[in-house]
């Protein structure tokens, strides 16, 4: 029963046409020329990201415990409602709320939220709730909640690179990763890890290095025009807390998951990938499904560790190169890597838009019967998803507007820091003529991957 | 210290991933039986000559999987298409998008038919096992 193939999906968009493959890719590289001469020559990013704090009225309306409490107290209620349909609900995927809430509303719509509106997670996050509350009546008991451990820096993000490694190895390795069941089994997991992270590590320090999603949404909510800082909120220029460099480590490879892991999800969707895992279950044809099972699993984790470690290997070699030309003492690996986060999100719009729209209209009607029981609880139940609601052409401007933009803003990125990093502007371009080669790497192999059926 | 204890969690999650992995499967399949199949066409496509004619994409699954791989098909937009899928394993044949379900007997042929009026690549699977037979894609 997997309606939900591939996490969620079954149909999927069309390939961009050859016409729009080749336009786009003209225009990011004439893009890209353009902007090694024409960008600013002092870095602008750093310096701009404390932005200006919003009106007392609204500071203290949105950052009131009493808001804090009750987003909290709702998210941690919706968390053990998914948690239930998965557990208990029908066993008929397309009919349960648990996958298309976690696999579309949840890792699809926060990207979204934390793009647009900041780092929300911190106050959204179930776990974070739960450990908050547990705080709050360890304290009330009279009892002192501290970490087992100190915040080791060796670990860096490399805990959270794991976590969102096994996320998404769920997501796209596994035969059926919407079976309600098997995603009770995995919010368990989950849930385990990020609060027994939180108890050991404190829930700060878990939440930057631990928790993959927290990372995930956090990096993210860089890019965002609004930010809490120094506990005030503040509005700023899109893009500007990615300035300055990335010094905590695992970042690198976190960033190898998010990119990875979507450009594998579109290319296990070409034939090419198809055939190979059709290929194997027809040698396994006389096994057991369990045994076919665990080869298309393994073929396909194999696919996905390919892809992530391809982004991590690609963009070290660039790195290296910009060092050699510039001759600069000391590694740039850290300096850069923020650079790949607006890519990372173009490639989720790209890829997930359609699939955002179309079975985000499932939640409706899930909503009022959550458990595939019959309810009709807000009266939603018998909407019926409209698929033709986005025509062809409508998700192939989507995909490579959101991957050229994505390409600039990474580009404005990188340049940003290289002219803070290097007092000569000509270290400054130099230092830019690999990561140019990479971005035009990464956008144009995305377009492809949109372009092959 | 630190690193020890990470290993620990590590471990506990891995393991139980391992067996989140394994938990799908549980009690919701049948071994695979190998029954004869005739060894006819794989897949046969009849294209679509006159207007009434429907575009018939033609699937023969042994033992769970599809004969001769994935049977891809090209439509356009407002063709009849009929589905014929035969298995010698009893699962339910499922079109995804048009979300048009279908239960099919071991040994047994079941028949989709439909509109193509909404474009897009659909794949179609065997439901329980979660295989893939067949791609269709409808062009705008």
């Amino acid at each position: 029963m997997t309606p939900l193939a591939h996490g969620i999906g079954g149909f999927r968009d069309l390939p961009v046409p050859e016409s729009f493959f080749f336009a786009t890719a003209a225009v990011v590289l004439v893009v890209s020329f353009i902007a090694l001469g024409a960008l600013w020559s002092r870095p602008l990013l750093e310096s701009h990201a404390g932005g200006r704090a919003l009106p007392r009225g609204f500071q203290a309306v949105l950052l009131s415990r009493v808001l804090r409490i009750v987003i909290q107290a709702t998210s941690a209620a919706l968390f053990v409602l998914v948690f239930a349909a998965a557990l208990f609900g029908t066993t008929v995927e397309i009919e349960n709320l648990a996958p298309t809430f976690v696999y579309v509303v949840f890792w699809l719509g926060l990207p979204l939220l934390s793009v647009t509106l900041g780092d929300v997670w911190r106050v959204l996050s179930p776990w974070r709730a739960i450990a908050d509350a547990t705080v709050w009546l360890l304290e009330l008991g009279g009892r002192e909640a501290r970490p087992l451990l100190a915040a080791s820096e060796r670990l860096g993000r490399y805990p959270a690179a794991a976590a969102l490694f096994a996320f998404v190895a769920l997501e796209l390795a596994h035969p059926r990763p919407s079976y309600p069941r098997t995603l009770a089994v995995a919010i368990a997991l989950y849930s385990y890890w990020a609060l027994a992270g939180m108890a050991v590590y404190g829930r700060d320090a878990w939440t930057r290095g631990g928790e993959g999603f927290a990372v995930a949404f956090g990096l993210l909510a860089r890019m965002a025009p609004f930010a809490v800082r120094e506990g005030r909120i503040v509005v700023r220029w899109p893009l500007t807390g990615l300035g300055g460099a990335e010094k905590v480590r695992g970042t690198l490879v976190f960033v190898g998951v998010m990119l990875g892991s979507t450009s594998f999800d579109g290319f296990s969707r070409t034939s090419v990938w198809q055939d190979l895992i059709a290929d194997v279950r027809a040698r396994l044809v006389d096994e057991s499904l369990r045994v076919s099972d665990l080869a298309v699993t393994a073929v396909n984790l194999v696919g996905l560790a390919a892809f992530v470690a391809a982004v991590t290997v690609t963009y070290l070699v660039a790195v290296a190169v910009a060092r050699r030309l510039v001759r600069a003492p000391r590694s740039l690996v850290p300096d850069f890597v923020l650079s790949l986060v607006p890519i990372a999100f173009a490639y989720l719009v790209a890829h997930y838009f359609s699939l955002f729209v179309i079975y985000g209209q499932y939640a409706l009607a899930l909503a009022s019967d959550p458990f595939g029981r019959g309810w009709d609880l807000f009266g939603t139940a018998g909407n019926v998803p409209n698929i033709s609601l986005l025509a062809p052409n409508t998700v192939w401007y989507v995909q490579v507007a959101s991957l050229v933009v994505g390409h600039v803003a990474g580009l404005a990125v990188a340049h940003d820091r290289a002219v803070a990093l290097f007092e000569r502007r000509g270290d400054a371009l130099r230092s830019q003529y690999p990561m140019l080669a990479l971005m035009v790497l990464y956008t144009v192999g995305g377009l492809w991957l949109l372009s092959r059926g | 210290m630190p690193a020890k204890v990470l290993a620990i969690l590590v471990l506990a999650f891995v393991a139980g991933f391992a067996l989140a992995s394994c938990g799908g499967a549980e009690g919701e399949v049948t071994e695979t039986t190998q029954t004869q199949t005739t060894t006819e066409t794989d897949t046969e496509r009849t294209p679509t000559t006159t207007e009434e004619e429907p575009t018939v994409v033609r699937v023969t699954v042994t033992g769970g999987a599809p004969d001769g791989g994935i049977a891809r098909e090209t439509v356009d937009k407002g063709d009849r298409v009929v589905l014929v899928v035969s298995s010698d394993v009893a699962d339910e044949v499922h079109l995804h998008g048009y979300d048009i379900s279908r239960d099919v007997p071991a040994g047994g042929t079941v028949r989709i038919q439909f509109t193509a009026n909404v474009p897009g690549r659909f794949e179609v699977e065997l439901e329980e096992r979660g295989i893939q037979v067949a791609d269709l894609t409808v062009e705008p």
